[in-house]
């Protein structure tokens, strides 16, 4: 059965056809090897929900290229896996026919994309009960085997929270992932690494890729420093906000600090602020995959503290079961040819193989044709225009200052009747409407009520309280106050509007340092020893001006302020208090260092990858959630000030670019095949990054 | 590498082993594996315990300190000299503390981690799981203990190590030999600053002169509570440290002025206790040590008058003050005071007095000359001027600011005949781990390979070997 789909898939590709390398090692040259080429680097970044994955460089650094659900289905036979769910499909052929029904493919290719209803398996029987039952005498029973591209029913998913809790899942994963992308045999292989993941486990990652994939170098990189080579800085703090958890990492000079560090920290990420809205809107008829969806909208925002909810009763659309709210797009959807289920899980298989093959990338050309974005913008505009209409008052008003406001539902309804019938196999609608929400979409941050195992304050001052513990943990003191003022912030979870804004609010008003408290020693003499950064390594200058946010607490002297925080925009003010005698601060404060932090910023994102920046969210559909059907209405959510959430990625090829590329391993930042066979999986601790 | 080899007995010693290196200390637990320069894992010995659900639950490791559980209760299973109290516990702490970052979990079974080839026929139809997966089956361990472990306390680690953990091969290494490795001497006279204890060691040879081991409460724990006094006797208010955890918003405020902060409150029953609330104070007061806490340079004692007549406290009055802000908003400027709650360290008199504290106040004998100065006399005398000549500073509370400067001075009053020398390494990192760090080198040394005790030697000889073997 394997067999059969593999097949089906290279032809489709249109690719030599090329067998698991297992011979491949023989065909290696066995000591020199020839330089690595930009277009067979291998970039692998698995996560909890998605794992991202690309081929190659493009001559401008994109978003990955391909993403796949990080699940695999147990295959019926023990201890092997299917990428999606497969199910037997017994169908009555006339045995005169002599057709042999390569139905089932067909179908396929025609059904509506990947995000699927847990009901989906259910139906599937009724079909084959309904062709059970006008069996004819004459036919033969043949066994298919279909493959359920939108079903998500007894999927593994092997990692959980960073944590690998499922290697042979893990490993088949990274096979299929492997196997889909068919690279070259000389392909250096770069995965980005989970901060959770032990040094034990980064052996048996290392012992699997070269073991199985005969891979002529491997470069396992943390990606919290993949992050920072997104960025082109040295020193960072990096948060990453992912599905069930939040990594907090310092780096100083590319170094990664394990001490102190925040590593999966629980009941932070996307999950727990759906987990909340959930709670809040539950009562009120609100399934998880809405609160999901409405997570995802650009109608849910974060208001940092202090901020007044908009109206004075915080109560919802009362009584009216929103799954009964005006019910709108139910008539798209169905056959229209673009959205076949490919694009859906894996987007754009189709569409890149035939540029591997020239060499020439046009990524752009390939999003913008990928015909779910294409959808996904008409969507956009459709709402939009349709919101506009119905209130048009409102529409004025920001989003934070209108006490409702209502979003796109989307979920795939199963097309029944006849022509589900005819064809079969089962057929979805997707079916859209709005639903109106109060302002409890302001509140996914808020602490749950119920109190689990934590006394969560809720999850930006957990987030705070822990990018406090991981910089104070930082041994080298007279960085604490550059990390604090560059904060990379990245993460799916970190794509609700507002997040970075609230976070930095938050930590302001609990963690700054009045500016009577620093006066005395300012910030001056730290910042001769940490140069801004001058873009040295960077393709262009970066600049660091501009904080988001002010640090300083409302009602303080801002010339105070001006002293104590050297801002740049203030160059001429020094502090003149009488305490500031050089010779005196050359004397007492030379080892000696000051609280921190003063200010709290984030980095700006580099100007120079437009393609991030542009993309920023366009991983909204279907992406960022393999099984809760994506609401592409969602995709253009505006992030203010930031939208590079998958910086880890753009840092991947970067590094992957200056590693296997530019300096061809002198600075040991892989481990090559050569060295492996003679140290065995535990050489990679030397080459971890 | 044809895998029909055996392994050659010159590769096996050496640095293929990933031996682990495990440095339990009072207030963290360093481990990680040897060979490398810092330990990956650096966790806190404390841990919690608290109530869900009508379970006991355990929590280990740093995440303590970000989020609070309902009802925790902080432990340390280390005693205040340094001893294991709690067995079982400080099993789990330590198997934490490489568990979480090290060893983790086991790759799946070998026939279904896609690394091998197994034909279906050859699978077996039933795994035989082993009962008890024990975490260091495939690791050498060594492990670090004070210079005053009782023969019981050693005998039940290596009964841990080799039972509880499965480990093939284990050593027992005093920490103050390790330091004295890591700062590349074999002699030396290890004075180590830690959180409940200091200690000073003379090492000769690469052994330990058991005799001249001294140690003393006076540690980070101690200076603490000095702290603690002088912010009780603070004017123009008394301080009380209010942790991040029980604050949701400050306002900034001038400097000596109340506190504008808006509490955050728990309900009684989730309310964690009075050993959380002074865990996370330490944090505060680690920084503060950081930030604010001088060592008076010296030549002479604070309260002595210096050599032009003034006293030495009237010209630490005149030297800058230096800012703190506590995290309930609350700042002002510490002048002399700051180096006020280390003195006691060398001059027992100075000891700023509180009848709340849980320190006895110090006798003169606790203070690190005198323990110098016992340490020395309990060695031969030949041995003390390359003693003197290589004393080696380690351990976390050392960092203090100008510690080194008035060790030096001190110890050069003390024994003005002799060169004295002291080597403190000034990497943050080198100083706090001295003594893992000399644990990663002494495991990673070829020629260490003899001096492990292998599992059958343990089964031959039971837990006593350790006291032939690792003297």
């Amino acid at each position: 059965m394997g067999r059969k789909r593999n097949q089906r898939k290279s032809s489709r590709r249109g690719a030599p056809l090329r067998s698991h390398h297992s011979s491949q090692h023989s065909l290696l040259p066995p000591i020199t090897m020839p330089p690595f080429k930009d277009e067979h680097i291998l970039l692998i970044a698995p996560g909890s929900q998605m794992t991202l994955a690309q081929l190659g460089l493009p001559e401008t650094f994109t978003p990955a290229r391909f993403r796949f659900p990080t699940r695999m289905f147990p295959a019926e036979k023990k201890g092997e896996y299917e990428p999606y769910r497969v199910h037997e499909r017994r169908q009555e052929v006339k045995a005169s026919n002599g057709t042999d029904a390569p139905k089932p493919d067909v179908e396929m290719k025609d059904a509506e994309p990947a995000e699927g209803t847990p009901a989906a398996g259910t139906t599937v029987k009724t079909d084959e009960n309904t062709q059970d039952n006008d069996e004819s005498t004459k036919t033969i029973e043949e066994v298919f085997y279909e493959e359920d591209l939108a079903s998500d029913e007894g999927a593994i998913y092997p990692i959980e929270n960073g944590r690998i809790v499922d290697w042979p899942c893990f490993f088949a994963l990274l096979t299929h992932i492997y196997n889909t992308l068919s690279p070259p045999f000389h392909t250096p292989i770069m995965l980005v690494g989970q901060p959770v993941w032990s040094a034990r486990d980064r052996e048996a990652i290392t012992q699997f890729v070269f073991e199985k994939f005969k891979a002529p170098a491997f470069s396992l990189m943390d990606s919290a420093l993949a992050a920072c080579y997104g960025y082109g800085t040295a020193t960072a703090t990096i948060v990453d906000v992912g599905k069930g958890k939040v990594d907090v990492t310092a780096v100083t000079d590319f170094a990664v600090n394990e001490h102190g560090r925040g590593i999966a920290l629980e009941g932070c990420g996307g999950d727990a602020m759906t987990d909340r809205l959930h709670e809040l809107l539950g009562p009120k008829g609100f399934t998880r995959e809405m609160c999901e969806q409405l997570k995802r909208s650009n109608i849910t925002e974060i208001l940092p503290p202090g901020t007044p909810l908009p109206g004075s009763s915080a109560t919802a659309r009362q009584g009216a079961n929103p799954a009964a709210a005006a019910s709108t797009g139910g008539s798209d959807g169905d056959e229209s040819a673009p959205r076949g289920p490919g694009e859906g899980t894996q987007t754009g298989i189709e569409g890149s193989n035939g540029d591997e093959d020239e060499g020439v990338l046009d990524v752009a050309a390939i999003v913008s044709g990928n015909p779910t974005e294409y959808l996904a913008n008409v969507e956009k505009e459709k709402t939009t225009t349709k919101k506009g209409a119905a209130d048009p008052k409102g529409a004025r008003l920001p989003n934070s200052k209108k006490e409702k406001a209502s979003f796109q539902f989307e979920e795939f309804v199963q097309l029944e009747g006849e022509k589900a019938a005819a064809h079969g196999s089962r057929q979805y609608v997707r079916h859209a409407r709005d639903i109106e929400v109060s302002v409890e979409r302001f509140l996914l941050t808020s602490p749950r009520s119920k109190v689990g195992n934590r006394l969560t304050s809720g999850i930006l001052e957990d987030i705070a309280t822990q990018i406090h513990h991981t910089i104070l943990a930082v041994p080298d003191a007279t960085k604490r106050s550059e990390l604090w003022d560059s904060l990379i912030i990245v993460g799916c979870g970190s794509k609700v509007k507002g997040f970075t804004q609230a976070l930095l609010a938050v930590i302001t008003q609990k963690f700054i340092l009045s500016p009577s408290a620093t006066i005395f020693t300012s910030e001056i003499p730290s910042n001769f020893t940490t140069p801004l950064p001058t873009g040295a390594n960077t393709p262009a200058p970066m600049s660091q001006s501009g904080p988001m946010y002010h640090p300083a607490a409302p009602g303080v002297n801002p010339l105070l302020v001006a002293a104590t925080h050297n801002n740049p925009g203030m160059p001429g003010v020094m502090p003149g208090t009488p305490s500031m005698d050089p010779s005196m601060l050359s004397h007492y404060r030379s080892t000696g260092h000051s609280q921190t932090p003063t200010s709290v910023k984030t980095l700006k994102l580099p100007e120079y990858f437009p393609d991030f920046k542009d993309q920023g969210n366009s991983n909204a559909p279907g992406a960022s959630s393999g099984s809760a059907g994506g609401n592409p209405g969602a995709s253009g959510t505006s992030q203010g000030g930031h939208g590079m959430e998958e910086a880890v990625f753009l840092g991947a090829q970067m590094a992957s670019k200056v590693f296997f590329v530019i300096d061809q391993g002198l600075s040991k930042s892989y481990l090559s095949r050569v060295e492996y066979n003679e140290s065995g999986p535990s050489a990679i601790h030397e080459y971890i990054l | 590498m044809n895998p029909s080899n055996p392994p050659q007995a010159a590769e096996y010693g050496g640095d293929e082993v990933s031996a682990i290196v495990l440095d339990p200390g009072y207030s963290t637990t360093r481990t990680g594996f040897a060979g490398e320069d810092a330990p990956k894992s650096l966790i806190p010995t404390y841990y919690g315990k608290y109530n869900a659900d009508g379970q006991e639950k355990l929590v280990f490791g740093d995440d303590v300190f970000v989020t609070p559980r309902p009802g925790l209760s902080i432990y340390n299973p280390i005693g205040k000299d340094g001893i294991v109290e709690d067995w079982d516990m400080a099993e789990r702490v330590w198997e934490h503390s490489f568990i979480s970052r090290l060893t983790g979990t086991k790759a799946g079974n070998p026939f279904q981690n896609g690394l091998n080839d197994v034909s279906s026929d050859e699978l077996p139809t039933e795994m035989e799981v082993e009962s008890e997966e024990k975490p260091l089956s495939d690791s050498p361990l060594l492990m670090t203990e004070p210079g005053w472990n009782p023969a019981k306390a050693r005998e039940k680690t290596i009964e841990i190590a080799m039972e509880k953990w499965d480990t093939p091969a284990f050593y027992l290494a005093r920490s103050g030999v390790l330091a004295a490795f890591a700062s590349g001497k074999a002699s030396a006279l290890v004075i180590d600053i830690g959180a409940s204890n200091i200690s000073v060691t003379p090492i000769h040879d690469g052994m330990i002169l058991k005799r001249g081991v001294q140690h003393s409460p006076l540690g980070g724990d101690y200076i603490s509570s000095q702290i603690n006094a002088i912010f009780k006797a603070n004017s123009p208010q008394p301080i009380t440290i209010t942790p991040h955890y029980l604050i949701s918003s400050k306002t900034a405020v001038e400097a000596g002025q109340p506190p504008q902060v808006k509490y955050k409150t728990f309900p009684a029953d989730k309310a964690p206790d009075a050993s959380y609330r002074a865990l996370l104070e330490e944090r505060t007061l680690s920084e503060f040590k950081e930030c604010v806490v001088q060592v008076w340079p010296g030549p002479t004692k604070l309260s002595a008058p210096s050599p032009t007549g003034v006293s030495n406290e009237d010209m630490a009055r005149t030297t800058p003050g230096r800012p703190f802000e506590f995290p309930d908003g609350y700042n002002q400027i510490f002048g002399v005071d700051r180096f006020r709650a280390v003195e006691s360290l060398f001059d027992a008199k100075a000891a700023i007095p509180d009848p709340d504290s849980p320190f006895p106040p110090p006798t003169p004998a606790q203070t690190i000359p005198e323990l110098v100065k016992a340490s020395l006399a309990g060695v031969d005398v030949d041995l003390r001027p390359h003693l003197l000549a290589n004393v080696v500073v380690t351990g976390g509370s050392s960092l203090l600011y100008g510690f080194t400067d008035r060790l030096n001075h001190e110890l050069m009053q003390m024994f003005p005949g002799p060169r004295v020398r002291v080597t403190a390494p000034g990497n943050t990192s080198e100083r706090r781990f001295g003594s893992w760090i000399g644990g990663s080198i002494l495991a990673s040394l070829g020629t260490f390979h003899q001096m492990w005790i292998s599992k059958k030697e343990y089964e031959e000889h039971g837990p006593n070997i350790v006291e032939k073997r690792c003297k």
